[in-house]
């Protein structure tokens, strides 16, 4: 067993607070992707589980055991870093089985795992090569090889793709999902982009200013933000937070109770469940428009507030124009405007 | 031009040392070679003892350099201990000291550890170079930490880390260190001379000179003669490796 938990696990330095009670639970044979922007906490929360650091307070267990002060080495994990680390002066091959030798695991079962993990990663034609002669793709190729030829359970992963193109990106992050499951592993991934733990997620962590903002599984995060701050990260584009101000009232006020009206709050709103009318809606003015392809991307101006709306194919507008802007109750989440937390008792957002 | 005005010395040693006296302080182009000079050179003084002597010196100080400068390096580059950055200035205050002020100082010491007229004599007062620390600290320092901590993550002890990840990237650090300790220390004169009264520890520069010293009269030839066979293992080891030490030097400059 290889559930990863972490107990009110607080990490700082000197006064600066990096991590703030950190609480949660990677079941085993789970992918978790630790989510948020840079220096929010998630490279450190690895950090922690790896070993590399020590928390202040709290506790970190791996497979029922409390590892808070081993070294790396005695908590059977592997790591696979940001740009590799592979070493320059071996070969892939002796990359791979850099940590068998230290381990002192026998030759002959050496040879045994380069060669599954060289052939499940395809990389047997340049077991000979020095890391500087391989691709970025190939490079990290082998960092993944010596994680697997390790044959422990728990992986982490820290911003593995992040040196990559967006093409070999996606490949790699299919490969790297796959692998996760032909090999039952627990894995945990930090990453900063939110398209990447959207689709290889099991279950995501959003992590801002060393506080968990929201645990759930994509949909969840998707679905029902519980912050606007995770709104306004997860989904691109993101959703929109609206201040209440009367333009938008106008649209607003009749699909709201008077107990949610009470205090004061934003209006989030993704610009997929905006919609262009003829007659009723916020009125607005066109200030750019984007086409992708698939769908266009339109961002809008009422008074003081921006509001970006996608819709499918090619839109026929253009900056400058006026256009009048609805959307359906069902599609209204309703932050806190003092903490930023969604409200409670406000049912909506649950689109299908 | 600068390089033309210091091979002339040079090239006058050679001319002198492979023709007869009589042509050594005039040219004439087809002046009969001979390698008599260097027959007679080699057995008026103990040369190959002194190129001995000169051989174990600088192997003795290059090791002792590597092991001792590795380690404080390490020490310094990776720990954190209380008074690191005062200790470290202390070894960088004795890059700004030249050797000779401490001859006096260093004769008596040798001379209380009993150790007078050896080659470890020689050596010792080089063997903890600062030199060698902040080279070696340097480099250390460039090396990425994520693969230090990788090998932390693989169980690698402090001192297999040391020995696995920082020596082998810092290899173009070690040949160019290395190559300026052979030289300096194969051509260093004063204090060796200081320090050395006979055969048995003298190196090749303090023999060269004893040789060659006025009471024994000049003979042009006998000394250029014994003054290429002192240079030349140098020069020829230079020739040869040119290309590795001119690489080594531009990666363990620019990085």
């Amino acid at each position: 067993m290889s559930t990863i938990i972490l107990k009110d696990v607080c990490k700082s330095w000197g006064t600066a607070l990096a991590l703030i009670n950190i609480n949660f639970e990677c079941r085993n044979g789970e992918l978790l992707v630790l989510l948020g922007p840079s220096g929010c906490g998630k490279s450190t929360t690895l950090r922690l589980i790896a070993g590399l650091e020590t928390p202040t307070s709290g506790i970190v267990e791996i497979g029922g055991r409390d590892v808070s002060n081993l070294p790396p080495v005695k908590r059977n994990i592997s790591m696979v870093f940001q740009n590799y680390a592979l070493f320059p002066h071996l070969n892939v091959a002796e990359n791979i089985i850099f940590g068998l030798k230290a381990r002192k695991v026998p030759k002959k079962e050496q040879k045994k795992r380069l060669e599954n993990a060289a052939e499940l990663l395809g990389l047997s034609d340049f077991l000979k090569r020095k890391p500087a002669q391989l691709s970025g793709g190939q490079r990290q190729r082998v960092a993944l090889g010596r994680s697997i030829v390790a044959q422990v359970s728990v992986c982490l992963m820290d911003e593995p793709l992040s040196n990559l193109d967006a093409k070999l990106r996606q490949e790699m992050r299919q490969e790297i999902r796959s692998l996760q499951q032909r090999l039952k592993m627990t894995m945990i991934y930090v990453t900063h982009d939110q398209v990447e733990a959207m689709t290889i997620a099991d279950r995501i962590i959003l992590i801002k200013d060393g506080v968990i903002e929201q645990h759930g599984t994509p949909e969840d995060l998707y679905n029902l933000p519980a912050t606007a701050f995770t709104g306004s990260f997860i989904g691109n584009p993101p959703m929109n937070i609206l201040t209440p101000d009367a333009p938008v009232m106008a649209v607003c006020s009749s699909l709201l109770s008077a107990k949610e009206a009470a205090t004061p709050y934003f209006v989030g709103i993704r610009p997929e469940n905006i919609k262009i009318s003829g007659d009723s809606g916020i009125k607005v003015s066109v200030e750019a428009t984007e086409y992708l392809g698939a769908d266009t991307l339109i961002v809008c101006r009422s008074a003081e507030q921006k509001i970006t709306l996608t819709v499918k194919g090619k839109a026929d507008v253009s900056a400058g124009d006026h256009l009048r802007l609805n959307w359906k109750p069902e599609h209204i989440h309703l932050f806190d405007a003092g903490n930023g937390k969604r409200m409670k008792g406000s049912a909506r957002g649950i689109t299908p | 031009m600068l390089g033309a005005l210091w091979l002339l010395p040079v090239i006058f040693a050679f001319w002198s040392a492979f023709h007869p006296a009589e042509f050594s302080t005039h040219f004439e182009l087809f002046a009969p070679l001979t390698i008599d000079n260097f027959v007679r050179a080699w057995s008026h003084a103990p040369f190959p003892r002194y190129l001995f002597n000169t051989f174990i010196l600088v192997t003795l100080i290059l090791a002792a350099q590597f092991i001792l400068c590795t380690l404080a390096a390490y020490g310094f580059a990776r720990f954190d201990f209380f008074g690191k950055n005062i200790v470290f200035a202390l070894v960088l205050l004795q890059l700004m000291i030249m050797p000779e002020v401490l001859l006096v100082e260093n004769y008596r010491t040798i001379s209380q550890l009993g150790l007078l007229d050896t080659i470890t004599a020689i050596g010792l007062p080089y063997m903890a170079s600062a030199f060698g620390i902040f080279l070696l600290r340097q480099s250390f320092k460039t090396i990425p930490k994520e693969l230090v901590e990788a090998a932390q993550v693989e169980g690698v002890s402090a001192v297999g880390i040391l020995w696995k990840v920082y020596v082998p990237l810092a290899r173009s650090t070690y040949i160019a260190y290395g190559l300026v300790s052979v030289s300096y220390h194969w051509n260093n004169f004063l204090w060796p001379l200081v320090i050395t009264s006979s055969v048995n520890s003298r190196p090749l520069t303090v023999g060269l000179a004893i040789f060659g010293a006025p009471e024994s009269g000049v003979d042009w030839s006998i000394i250029t003669a014994a003054t290429v066979m002192t240079m030349a293992p140098l020069l020829v080891a230079f020739i040869l490796f040119q290309r590795q030490f001119v690489q080594s030097f531009m990666h363990s400059g620019i990085k």
